[in-house]
C-alpha cells in the first residue's frame, strides 16, 4: 500500500510503486512518472502557484511555449520566440557563438569536448573545425526550434556557458554554468561546475541571477541572462569598479581571482563602458 | 594546455645566488596561500656538432650548419622531448628517444646538460613552480627561475592582463623581503617560431631556451 500522510497526501514516491516488476522501465519512465507525482502535488499544495508551465510539463517537452505578446515599450526589440532572441543577440554580440542542441545531443557534444581537450598536443583549430564539420557536414541537420533544451555561448578563449531551458523549446531559462574553453566532459552542463575557481563563482553568481531575472520578468528572463552573461566577456581585462584591480587576494577564500560579479539589477546594453565589474569581496551581493 | 609564463632571478650588481633568495621566494609563495604540491624538473641540454675530418681543413664547420641545438625535457612529459635552434627559430616536438637517435648518427653530441627543479605550489587557478638551475650532477646554483601558470586560459593574449597583475603582485610580496635582486620576465617571440596565440608544450620549450639565454647572459 502506498503511504498515505495524515492529511490524505500521498507520498510522491509512490510512483516507484507502479513500476514495480517494470524492471525495464526506461530512465525517461521513471523520470516522467516522478514528474507527474511531483507537479501533481505542488497542484494540490499550492494551487495559487501558476501553472501555465505545468500544462506544457504535461503536453510532453515540445512545442513553442506561447507567451502573451508584449507590447514595444521604450523601443526594445520585441522577442517573443527563441528563434528572435537568439537571432538578435547573434547580431549584437558577433564574437560569441552561439549553439543550440537537444538534451543528450549535448550530452554527446560535451563528452566529445573531453576527448578533444585531452590531448595536449591538439591543433588550437580543432574546436574549430569540431563545430564547422556540424555544419558543413552534408545531410547535417540542425536543431528544431521546438526541441531546443541546451543553449551553448561561447566565446573563444574566455568562456562557454551552458544554459538549460525547461521545457525544451521554451523561453524559459532553469539553469546555467559557466566553464573555460578548454574544459570537457560529462561535467560540462547547465547544473555542472567547473574545475576552475574562477568560474565556479562566477556560475554562483550566475545562479543567483537567473534567479532574479525569472523572478521580475519571466518572459523576458532568458533574454536578460544571455545578454548579461555576453557581457562577461571581459572577464579577464575589466577591472574592478570599486578596488581598480583586476586580480584580488579574497581573504575568505583565500583566492587571487578576477572581478567575477556582474550586477545583475540594472543592466546595461551589450558591451557598454558603464558595465561595472567587481571582486567577491568588493561587491554588494551576497557571496 | 593553459598559459605558463617564465621568469628569473636578475641579481643586482655585486650580490650573488644563494639558495637563501629560494627559500624566501617559496615562503612568499607560501604567504600568498600557496600549497606544496610535489617536486618538479625541466632539463636542458646543450648539444654542439660533430666536427669530422670530412668538413674540411680544421674540421671546421659549414657556416650553414648550427653551432648549437638546445634540447629540453619537459617533467610532466617524460615521452617528449623538445629540439630548439634559436638561430634558425624552429622548434620541434619528439619522442624521447630522439637524443639517441642523434647520438647514433654522430652529427650533434649534448656538452652541457642543465636541471631546473625545486618545489611546485597550487594557489587557486594558479600553479607556481620554483626552483633553481644547476649543472647535471651538481648543486653548483646557476640560476633562480619561476614558472606561473594560469589553469582557466589557454591564449596567451587574453591571459596577458591577469599575468601581469599576478606579476605585480609576486613582486609586491617578495619585495618586502628585500632581496638583492629581482624575478624578470623576457618575452619570447613566439610568432618568430611559428607558433600561435594557443599555448602549448611548444611555447615552454621557446621560454625555456630564452631563459637560458638570460641566465647565460647574467652570469658574463
Amino acid at each position: 500500500m502506498p503511504l498515505v500522510c495524515p492529511d490524505g497526501a500521498v507520498v510522491a514516491y509512490a510512483w516507484k510503486r507502479q513500476l514495480a516488476g517494470q524492471a525495464g522501465a526506461s530512465a525517461v519512465d521513471r523520470t516522467r512518472l516522478a514528474l507527474k507525482a511531483f507537479t501533481d502535488q505542488k497542484r494540490r499544495f499550492f494551487p495559487h502557484l501558476e501553472d501555465e508551465v505545468l500544462n506544457h510539463l504535461h503536453d510532453g517537452e515540445s512545442g513553442i511555449a506561447k507567451r502573451p505578446r508584449m507590447p514595444a515599450g521604450n523601443g526594445e526589440l520585441e522577442e517573443k520566440t527563441l528563434s528572435e532572441i537568439l537571432k538578435n543577440l547573434e547580431n549584437e554580440v558577433p564574437n560569441m557563438k552561439i549553439s543550440t542542441y537537444r538534451r543528450l545531443d549535448w550530452s554527446k557534444r560535451a563528452s566529445s569536448l573531453a576527448s578533444l581537450m585531452d590531448d595536449d598536443f591538439v591543433d588550437p583549430s580543432k574546436e574549430l573545425n569540431l563545430q564547422n564539420m556540424g555544419k558543413l557536414r552534408p545531410g547535417s541537420v540542425t536543431t528544431p526550434i521546438d526541441q531546443v533544451a541546451v543553449i551553448e555561448l561561447l566565446v573563444p578563449s574566455i568562456f562557454r556557458v551552458v544554459v538549460s531551458l525547461h521545457p525544451a523549446g521554451s523561453v524559459d531559462p532553469d539553469a546555467v554554468a559557466f566553464f573555460s574553453p578548454t574544459e570537457g566532459g560529462s561535467y560540462l552542463h547547465a547544473r555542472g561546475l567547473s574545475v576552475h575557481h574562477v568560474f565556479k563563482h562566477v556560475t554562483e553568481h550566475a545562479d543567483k541571477a537567473l534567479q532574479y531575472f525569472i523572478s521580475v520578468e519571466p518572459s523576458k528572463a532568458l533574454s536578460m541572462l544571455l545578454r548579461w552573461i555576453a557581457d562577461y566577456q571581459t572577464l579577464f581585462a575589466k577591472l574592478c569598479s570599486k578596488c581598480r584591480r583586476l586580480l584580488l587576494m579574497d581573504k575568505s577564500l583565500a583566492l587571487l581571482l578576477p572581478p567575477v560579479h556582474r550586477p545583475y539589477h540594472q543592466i546595461s546594453s551589450i558591451g557598454s563602458d558603464h558595465q561595472e565589474a567587481y571582486h567577491i569581496g568588493c561587491s554588494s551581493y551576497d557571496a | 594546455m593553459p598559459r605558463r609564463r617564465l621568469m628569473h632571478w636578475h641579481p643586482n650588481p655585486g650580490a650573488t645566488l644563494n639558495s637563501q633568495i629560494l627559500a624566501e621566494a617559496c615562503s612568499c609563495a607560501e604567504s600568498l596561500g600557496g600549497t606544496k604540491d610535489g617536486r618538479w624538473k625541466t632539463s636542458i641540454i646543450s648539444c654542439r656538432p660533430i666536427t669530422r675530418d670530412s668538413m674540411g681543413a680544421g674540421g671546421r664547420l659549414p657556416p650553414d650548419v648550427p653551432g648549437e641545438l638546445l634540447g629540453v625535457a619537459l617533467h610532466e612529459h617524460p615521452g617528449l622531448y623538445f629540439s630548439i635552434l634559436r638561430t634558425h627559430r624552429l622548434v620541434l616536438q619528439a619522442d624521447a628517444a630522439f637524443p639517441h637517435v642523434m647520438e647514433k648518427l654522430q652529427s650533434y653530441k649534448a656538452r652541457v646538460s642543465l636541471d631546473f627543479e625545486g618545489f611546485q605550489y597550487q594557489l587557486g587557478d594558479f600553479c607556481l613552480r620554483i626552483g633553481k638551475c644547476a649543472p647535471n650532477n651538481s648543486e653548483t646554483m646557476r640560476g633562480i627561475i619561476m614558472e606561473v601558470e594560469y589553469y582557466p586560459l589557454s591564449s596567451i593574449e587574453k591571459s596577458r592582463a591577469i599575468m601581469v597583475d599576478f606579476f605585480d603582485i609576486w613582486q609586491e610580496t617578495l619585495a618586502k623581503k628585500s632581496l638583492p635582486g629581482r624575478f624578470i620576465h623576457v618575452e619570447s617571440n613566439f610568432s618568430e617560431y611559428g607558433l600561435s596565440d594557443h599555448y602549448s608544450f611548444q611555447h615552454t620549450a621557446v621560454q625555456y631556451a630564452t631563459c637560458l639565454q638570460q641566465l647565460m647572459a647574467v652570469r658574463a
